[in-house]
């Protein structure tokens, strides 16, 4: 490592090189973003006026967007969907884990080959199906509707990680606390849930940016503002009269939709990196 | 305070392993008995059913009597000390020894009392508000202990809980422990793979191999009264030499040496019909001549080419090397454990005292005590007559 951070960092032509490199990845990730800030902030005269960095700096549109009943019905929906899918996969997916960790069951590969294909699984593959069965079954344009695949779909990766966590959790704790006492329950409650934390919060971090970024099941299986997220109300936008495009006002609210995820993510990634490669090498 | 009855308990993991056999055996109520053996000798599962983090496969274990086959690990009352220690990394030092009684419900001002007296006792009071990173090596272990007694037990567990501390706080620890034991007066029983700890620690010793217990003794039992090869080449440290021998017309003879026998190990011997054995010397057995205090007549002198000297201040080990083209070798190398023999030829140590003038390379006459010689069945490996039954040429 030593030698390799001494080339890296070694000639004048590899640091240049490096250095655009990095600059080219960088400007191509992020000028589609970048461009969708600046044009929320045009008003919509200059809107169209082909202008990288607006002339004037207008809150016009984030005006329109908080006045907007549709968009903040879809901010609470997205919000309390995704937290509460969230919290079922996350407490499921602990308990899954732990007694695929610490268990000798029959079929415990079985369960983790299962969980690994439904991740695999494409999801329009269901869409079908799954917005006649919820129509007939009264789930359609329900929270629960989007709560049930979200948890599913999100559960899978849960149950990976969390179980990555738990299988670096010395066996000798737990037989401790049930010596100490303890029955298997409050050895899970007192001693193994609290050490996987740091698991845990990765689990809650990636299901509930799946379910907050989700696109697909938001517009196939909501039709009104009751359970409509904000990915699907983004495309029903309109603008004030109906030969308007609503381009600052989506702009907008692309802006205030990607931003909790993107702090979340610089907040906690190291957070995320460390649980998605827990295990993969011994500490 | 218990006795601890195991009463014909047996032990088969799922996969069809037998790991422990049929054992019986009693521990006596304020006992420190010690569990020993090579890796993989099934103490630790022992050690895991009496405690029942493991369910017996057959028999029965009782604690004062009462059958305890059936109750769940949390309500048998019994403290264990893990070789990793297996404190609570999140908690407290505070909270690891008060988390026991939190799950027996005890009030909270009977916690705090009884986790202060713990402390106290292992010196932990300035610690209880650290986290267990923060602490060394000996304090974790203590912390360890510290959560086993404070409930105050019936018995406490070890499974060799000082195998992670370097060699000075390993002696220091096993002082401790042993103070510690005798004062609170719980029954105890211990795991360890060194006899050394063994030896030190316990009222009574078990010694264990393929999950069998081969001999149950005080320490001074198993190091003068083996009962097998195993025990013998197992317990002391540098251990028993092993030389060949063959008993004919009432003489054992040796590689080095020849033997008178006295009559009743003639007897036993004959009696038997035994006559491929093999011999059984402490180092401490074999002493320079000139610079020992025991009669010489009760033993024979040979030559031997040292070719080893280790001077470590107390005792002077010399190294040598004995030829001998018996097939008796063949036999037990199993159960004689580290004694190595290629070609014929065995290694043997002797314990000299320190001011002999030994020293590498050259050919010594050294003196065989053979008062104390034990002799092996080179087919079993029972120990046939144990010493003092033999007698100078």
């Amino acid at each position: 490592m030593v030698s390799g951070a001494r080339t890296l960092t070694g000639s004048l032509l590899q640091r240049s090189f490096w250095g655009f490199g990095s600059v080219v990845a960088v400007a191509y990730a992020l000028l589609p973003m970048i461009w969708i800030l600046s044009l929320s902030f045009k008003d919509k005269r200059s809107l169209t006026d082909n202008r990288f960095i607006p002339s004037s700096i207008s809150l016009e549109n984030y005006r329109a967007i908080a006045d907007d009943p549709q968009f903040s019905a879809a901010i609470i929906n997205s919000l309390g969907i995704g937290l509460i899918s969230t919290l079922l996969a996350v407490v499921l997916a602990m308990f899954a884990a732990y007694a695929i960790v610490r268990l000798d069951f029959p079929g415990k590969r079985l369960v983790l080959l299962g969980a690994l294909s439904i991740a695999m699984f494409p999801p329009i593959a269901i869409i079908g199906p799954l917005f006649n069965l919820w129509r007939i079954s009264g789930l359609f344009d329900t929270w629960l509707g989007l709560i049930i695949p979200y948890m599913t779909f999100t559960l899978p990766l849960a149950i990976w990680t969390l179980s990555a966590f738990f299988r670096e959790l010395p066996w000798e704790l737990d037989k401790a606390a049930r010596v100490d006492g303890a029955t298997p329950f409050q050895t899970f409650r007192y001693v193994i849930a609290p050490l996987a934390i740091p698991g845990v919060f990765t689990s809650a971090i990636l299901v509930f940016i799946f379910s907050w970024n989700d696109f697909l099941f938001a517009t196939a299986l909501t039709s009104t503002d009751d359970a409509r997220t904000v990915p699907a109300a983004l495309a029903f936008f309109t603008g004030s009269s109906r030969f308007e495009q609503p381009t600052g006002s989506i702009a907008a609210a692309s802006v205030v939709v990607s931003l909790p995820i993107a702090l979340m993510v610089l907040l906690f990634q190291r957070r995320i990196i460390a649980g998605l490669t827990s295990g993969a090498v011994k500490g | 305070m218990a006795e601890i009855v195991l009463d014909k308990v047996s032990k088969r993991f799922a996969d069809g392993t037998l790991a422990l056999q049929e054992t019986s055996l009693t521990i006596d109520d304020g006992e420190f008995f010690v569990l020993v053996g090579p890796s993989g000798c099934g103490k630790s599962t022992l050690l895991n059913l009496i405690v029942g983090l493991e369910e017996i496969s057959a028999g029965q274990i009782r604690v004062d009597g009462q059958v305890i086959d059936h109750i769940d690990p949390k309500d048998r009352n019994m403290a264990m000390v893990f070789q990793s220690y297996a404190i609570y990394p999140h908690m407290t030092v505070r909270d690891n020894l008060a988390f026991p009684l939190k799950m027996a419900k005890l009030p909270k001002q009977e916690i705090a009392q009884r986790v202060h007296r713990a402390a106290q006792m292992l010196g932990l009071v300035e610690y209880l508000a650290r986290k267990p990173a923060s602490l060394s090596g000996g304090q974790r272990q203590r912390v360890a202990m510290g959560r086993a007694i404070v409930r105050d037990p019936k018995a406490f567990l070890m499974d060799e809980p000082l195998s992670n501390l370097d060699a000075k706080l390993r002696g220091q620890m096993r002082s401790e422990i042993a103070r510690l034991q005798k004062r609170l007066g719980t029954t105890t029983v211990y795991v360890t793979h060194d006899q050394t700890e063994a030896m030190t620690l316990g009222d009574r010793v078990a010694v264990l191999r393929d999950g069998k217990i081969h001999q149950i003794g005080t320490p001074r039992e198993l190091y003068s009264e083996p009962r097998n090869l195993f025990v013998a080449g197992f317990i002391g440290s540098p251990s028993m030499n092993f030389l060949p021998a063959r008993y004919v017309g009432g003489r054992i003879i040796l590689p080095i040496a020849e033997i008178r026998c006295q009559a009743e190990a003639h007897a036993r011997l004959t009696a038997n019909g035994i006559r491929q054995l093999i011999a059984g010397i402490r180092p401490e057995h074999i002493q320079d001549p000139g610079n020992t205090a025991t009669d010489l007549n009760a033993g024979v002198s040979f030559h031997a080419a040292v070719d080893a000297v280790e001077w470590i201040g107390s005792d002077l080990y010399a190294y040598f090397t004995v030829r001998s083209d018996s097939e008796v070798w063949q036999a037990m190398p199993y159960d004689m454990g580290s004694v190595a023999m290629e070609g014929g030829t065995m290694r043997c140590v002797a314990r000299l005292d320190p001011a002999s003038d030994v020293a590498e390379g050259s050919l010594y006459t050294l003196w065989l005590n053979i008062r104390n010689i034990h002799l092996f069945d080179a087919r079993t490996g029972e120990n046939l007559i144990a010493p003092r039954m033999l007698a100078p040429q």
